[in-house]
């Protein structure tokens, strides 16, 4: 079975800065790291792999370096890791980038099962995994909460909507985009990250992967980012809490957990 | 075994090492420095105390660099901190590793976590009326389980007093055999008192190694200029006069320029001893 992970390097969140003329993230300069939502996809591919055998493939297109986010998946134990890098992609939107994968997954020989995290947390499209199962023409499930059975045809998804769950049966080759409940990533041990940090990454250009010049790059891409700007920022309140230091204190905590500033076991380690 | 209050001696110190970070982009030079250092630490007789994700950054695990490194750890020279942000598929197989490896102490604290980090949940560590794995029930969980292993707590004297020393007695009464207090930088009173209540408990006084004594504004709860003037040797020789009985837990040293001095303090206690 083989299994093509697909992994963005993006900005770390809080450095992001947006050029105010062309209105891109500002990447050189800025930390960069694996798009959080992709560890849960690699982690996935991994534990099918533990269950079912194979060969897990991460895959990404970006700059050179891009390729410490392969050496990332690598470490966590990605059996192999491929980089779309050169000219011709640079600058493209959410359909060529799909375009440009797909083409990737065609001369990797197919995928039995791709994944790809929920979004990547620069863009926050959710685009390029369903614009994959697209273009390679498919079965895919966007938001993947959890694997619930796989068999050598198929894979059981469960698919959060707005309301609940689907409970989905895809005949391979599939795609699913996961969520972050679906599992917890491991960490690296240091003997995997050795062995990533010396493994070959393979660099394909658009040529490599037999991309027509007119379907990726900037030309190619129909997205048009007209106005980029950062919000509003919020008027600050106060909140005044009147009472006896020990009740003042839980209810400072309460409200801190309320508005989402602490976790429950903060909140209870507190109280 | 030697008994821990005996391997608690005035020339005892406990040097911190930080393993290298998960995205250090020089892996096997940062490797090559923590092993030399490890080594040395060995050399002098000192404990090498190994931290567990420090700051909540990411970092490999001090018994995978002693095993990938073919370090020689030596039984009671080593000291692993052991926080509550693992899974428990990974608490259990560091604490097996380190059995593996002949370690005796852990240090069981509740760390810094990060979004990259789970945090332990009580069923994992078979916790039963709390929300949360505190180093209360991470003490617990492994005099249970990994009885071999002697487990310290830290012990914060910057904290409300009432507060920190009813969460030591907890500890204590999870099975907690030894304390590591945060940095003081001169006689401290909620340590003098730390000492009076349990002179048994034996305990390491932290000492703030680096010059940039600002950085300990946020420990000590208030700021500290960024340009006070600091002799982190001075100090350390000080704390030893004012807490002769206590081992010294040495954070931040310096290898370069410090460690020969700390390693000529040790050989001149050695030498009045006998």
């Amino acid at each position: 079975m083989r299994i093509v992970v697909c992994v963005k390097q993006v900005p770390a969140t809080t450095d992001a800065k947006i050029d105010p003329e062309t209105k891109r993230i500002v990447r050189e300069g800025t930390k960069a790291v694996l798009n959080p939502f992709d560890l849960y996809a690699v982690e996935e591919a991994l534990r099918i792999r533990e269950r079912c055998g194979g060969e897990v493939v991460a895959l990404s297109m970006g700059p050179e370096n891009a390729k410490n986010v392969l050496v990332e998946a690598l470490s966590m134990g990605a059996d192999r890791a491929v980089l779309l890098s050169g000219r011709g992609f640079a600058g493209s939107d959410t359909w060529a980038t799909s375009y440009a994968l797909a083409k990737a997954i065609e001369r990797l020989g197919g995928a039995d099962l791709i994944i790809c995290g929920k979004q990547a947390v620069d863009g926050d499209t959710a685009q390029v995994g369903p614009g994959i199962a697209a273009k390679l023409d498919i079965m895919q499930a966007a938001n993947v909460s959890s694997v619930d059975d796989i068999c050598p045809d198929s894979i059981t998804v469960s698919r959060m909507n707005e309301t609940g769950y689907d409970v989905l049966k895809l005949r391979f080759p599939a795609l699913i985009t996961v969520l972050k409940d679906i599992n917890v990533p491991r960490i690296p041990t240091l003997r995997n990250a050795r062995k990533a940090r010396a493994a070959e990454i393979a660099i394909w250009s658009p040529e490599d992967i037999g991309a027509e010049p007119d379907k990726i790059g900037l030309n190619a891409s129909p997205t048009r980012v007209v106005k980029t700007e950062p919000p509003a920022v919020r008027a600050g309140a106060s909140v005044r809490i009147c009472a006896a230091p020990s009740e003042a204190a839980k209810a400072l905590t309460e409200e801190l957990f309320r508005r989402g500033l602490i976790r429950a076991d903060v909140r209870e380690e507190s109280v | 075994m030697t008994p821990i209050n005996d391997r608690i001696r005035p020339a005892g110190f406990h040097v911190e090492l930080i393993p290298p970070k998960q995205d250090s982009q020089k892996l096997e030079d940062d490797l090559g420095l923590f092993a030399s250092k490890f080594e040395r630490v060995m050399e002098s007789g000192f404990t090498a105390s190994i931290t567990d994700n420090a700051m909540g950054l990411l970092a490999f695990q001090g018994h995978e660099c002693i095993e990938e490194l073919g370090l020689r750890a030596r039984p009671d020279q080593v000291l692993i901190h052991l926080n509550t942000f693992h899974t428990k598929e990974d608490l259990d197989g560091i604490l097996s590793a380190c059995e593996k490896l002949g370690i005796r102490s852990i240090l069981a604290i509740s760390g810094d976590g990060s979004p990259r980090l789970p945090k332990l949940r009580p069923s994992d560590v078979e916790a039963k009326d709390t929300a949360s794995v505190t180093s209360v029930e991470l003490t617990r969980y492994i005099r249970q389980h990994y009885p071999a292993f002697t487990v310290g707590v830290a012990f914060n004297p910057y904290e409300p007093e009432a507060h920190e020393f009813e969460k030591l007695k907890r500890k204590l009464d999870a099975g907690a055999s030894f304390v590591i207090t945060q940095p003081i930088i001169d006689r401290n009173a909620v340590t003098d008192r730390l000492l009076s209540e349990y002179p048994g408990l034996p305990v390491f006084i932290e000492a703030w190694m680096s010059k940039k004594l600002f950085l300990l504004s946020d420990v000590v709860g208030y700021p500290i200029p960024e340009d006070a003037a600091f002799d982190p040797v001075a100090t350390l020789g000080q704390l030893r006069e004012y807490y002769p009985s206590c081992g010294m837990y040495l954070s931040l040293l310096g290898f370069k320029t410090q460690y020969t001095v700390i390693e000529e303090m040790a050989a001149g206690a050695a030498r009045r001893a006998t």
